[in-house]
């Protein structure tokens, strides 16, 4: 069946890769790109000096974005959005949405406060004008205040919002958006280019046979077996 | 570089160095020196592209070619179908990039509106419409057919007339023909023709005349918006593909561990345990941490320019590195050491210690070119900004710090470690685009890190 394709052995193979000319600078920005973006401020700090590679970014950014991003993930959310308005108030004004989650993770955290009446007033204040304008909107809100009814909220079919996933999705979603406010690629490249490596391995899969890289994390090349 | 270096004086009767005879592994390091590496990088930039229609060889009697050679006119009456008027581009589209794409207006349909594009190779018969003979294909006025190489036509888009601008496209991704007509899309099909390819105009009916735009006007199709959503595409049938999570880093965690960046790993480290939710690394490490400490201050070491302290520290550590010394290691840090002399200006003492421990190189074919090209840093008041001046920048001493790293991991006993797991997985993935690439004919972009990694910051300047 396969006798059409390009069977190339693995000696041939390894001239191959041996014949790549990859730039150490090229891989020392992909590595800087990537504590940069994973927000790992003293080690791109340390990187810098080791390497000799700048960052993308002013340093002293990554801190802030962590700083915000810790805030949401620890519930401190309303420390959350005045540090990012510190940081640039364009990010929620241009941004209903994650503004949107963000106070309705606040919300969230009242509620698992067992602060009912204030989470009521700071609902029917703050969020519900939003409600008005938005469908999408009222609809989450609706659901964020149904985990009132329950006094055991773990019998709550909306539960989830409970959960410390949630979280760390809505710190993810204002890491992304301040990332992007600084002109910055909101993911690192390095994941972009294991999957490509998957994908391009894919595609010449259908033209030849030759050695493979199965496990990313070891780089080990195994050679199809006859 | 230096003239001699350039034409690469290299005989088979040169005296080569024991560690070519033993293939020693650093060797690539050398290579990594010569600045006509960075030459082949940019190999798919400075491809020619067409400018004007190819006066001379277009079907004389039948057809006239303006004096800005970019339109054609068909002054005489057609009689049959060997006296069209063809009209290819003075060079075949370029083909190391995404698309390649030219625009046509018809001025005046003439008496019947028999106007096509197309492509064709070189040796066309220029009195055919393109499409009629074998390896042209032709997208053509009157029916809005398609002609793949013979001369029937199937039904492909509509028929164009005075007035359209019409457009014919490659797209070496996918290898297929697209065609336009008035800014939008007519359709595309699969190109089964190799080689180089000559964008073609061709008028068959009395006062059909027809104009190009090679590229020099604005296209009214929006060919980048066309080549974004191709990459687009493309880049969502990849990101769909399923990696392990935070597999991204345990490579940035044994690549940190192989270079020896002891200060860098430990910072990381203590941040991947302390992030909410930890992030769990699965451990496959191949390199040992026992000489972490060892790689690191050598690299320290040769990063701040002090080679002599280098040495020294090599010498006690792992004597059996430096103990060929005319072994690769020991001639980039004598080479490096007389480099840091010149950048201090103490340009004497570089040559005494050049006679001293560089002499014993010259005439080693794969050390003599080296050594020439940092002796001609002598030469230049400013050294920095000569053609040498790559010698003294910070990239150097990093090179320098990873032959003496690799010259330490490959000296252990266990399986060859010269490159990091992440290093293997990205020249997978460049061979793995190379080779897809030269199965369609060397067409379409090439994979090269050097340049997904600039992407965004073009796109940010865009």
């Amino acid at each position: 069946m396969a006798t059409s394709k390009k069977v190339i052995t693995r000696d041939e193979w390894e001239k191959k890769l041996n014949a790549v000319k990859l730039r150490k600078e090229d891989m020392n920005t992909l590595v800087m790109n990537f504590l940069v973006t994973e927000g790992f401020v003293e080690a791109a700090d340390k990187f810098q000096r080791e390497s000799g590679t700048k960052p993308e970014i002013d340093l002293a950014t990554i801190t802030d974005r962590m700083a915000v991003k810790k805030a949401v993930q620890n519930g401190n959310v309303e420390d959350a959005i005045e540090k990012v308005n510190d940081l640039n108030p364009e990010i929620l004004d241009t941004n209903p949405e994650l503004f949107f989650h963000l106070q309705q993770q606040r919300l969230i955290e009242l509620i698992r406060q067992g602060k009912t009446e204030e989470a009521l007033e700071f609902a029917q204040e703050e969020l519900a004008p939003r409600g008005e304008e938005n469908q999408a909107f009222l609809q989450e809100l609706e659901k964020t205040v149904a985990l009132l009814v329950f006094e055991d909220a773990s019998n709550c079919p909306v539960k989830d919002l409970l959960d410390i996933s949630h979280r760390l999705k809505t710190a993810s979603e204002v890491n992304a958006a301040i990332l992007t406010s600084q002109s910055h690629e909101k993911d690192p490249k390095l994941p972009s280019l294991l999957k490509m490596l998957i994908w391009a391995q894919n595609q010449l899969d259908e033209k030849a046979v030759y050695p493979h890289i199965n496990d990313l994390s070891t780089g080990q090349l195994k050679t199809p077996s006859e | 570089m230096t003239e001699s270096s350039s034409n690469g004086r290299r005989n088979e009767n040169d005296e080569t160095s024991a560690a070519v005879n033993r293939r020693d592994p650093i060797l690539q390091f050398l290579d990594k020196i010569r600045p006509s590496g960075d030459a082949m990088e940019d190999d798919n930039e400075g491809e020619e592209s067409p400018t004007e229609l190819n006066a001379i060889n277009s079907a004389g009697g039948f057809v006239i070619v303006s004096p800005d050679k970019l339109s054609v006119k068909y002054t005489n009456a057609n009689l049959h179908g060997y006296d069209v008027g063809v009209a290819q581009a003075n060079k075949p589209a370029p083909f190391k990039c995404l698309t390649y794409y030219f625009e046509i207006l018809v001025k005046d349909a003439g008496a019947k509106g028999k106007v096509a594009i197309g492509f064709t190779k070189e040796g066309f018969i220029m009195r055919r419409q393109p499409g009629w003979e074998v390896n042209s294909c032709g997208y053509h006025g009157d029916d809005g057919n398609i002609y793949l190489g013979k001369g029937t036509g199937e039904a492909f888009g509509p028929t164009y007339t005075t007035g359209d601008t019409v457009g014919g496209g490659i797209n070496y991704a996918s290898q297929e023909f697209f065609f336009t007509k008035n800014g939008a899309l007519v359709g595309k099909i699969p190109k089964d023709i190799k080689g180089h390819l000559f964008p073609t105009v061709a008028v068959h009916s009395q006062n059909e005349e027809v104009s190009v735009n090679f590229g020099k006007q604005k296209f009214v199709f929006d060919v980048k918006g066309y080549e974004t959503s191709a990459r687009n595409k493309q880049q969502m049938a990849i990101e769909k593909i399923f990696i392990p999570p935070n597999i991204g880093y345990g490579l940035v965690k044994s690549y940190l561990l192989h270079y020896g960046y002891e200060e860098t790993l430990n910072a990381f480290n203590l941040a991947t345990k302390t992030t909410v939710p930890p992030i769990l690394i699965a451990q496959e490490n191949a390199i040992d941490e026992d000489d972490l400490h060892q790689r690191k201050t050598l690299r320290k070491l040769v990063r701040n320019g002090d080679i002599d302290a280098a040495l020294a520290n090599l010498q006690d550590w792992y004597p059996q590195i430096v103990q060929d010394d005319k072994s690769v290691v020991c001639f980039l840090l004598h080479c490096q050491r007389f480099i840091e002399f010149v950048r201090v200006g103490k340009l004497a003492e570089g040559v005494k210690y050049g006679r001293l421990e560089l002499a014993k190189f010259v005439g080693l074919t794969e050390f003599q070119d080296i050594i020439e090209d940092c002796f001609a840093l002598l030469v230049y008041p400013k050294p920095v900004e000569s053609p040498v001046g790559y010698f003294l920048e910070d990239s150097q001493r990093e090179l320098v710090a990873d032959a003496v790293n690799a010259a330490i991991l490959s000296n252990k006993k266990d399986a060859c470690h010269l490159h990091s797991h992440l290093e293997m997985l990205l020249r997978q993935l460049t061979v793995c685009c190379l080779e897809r690439r030269s199965m369609n004919g060397d067409q379409g972009e090439t994979f090269r890190l050097h340049h997904v990694l600039k992407q965004y910051k073009k796109m940010k300047l865009d």
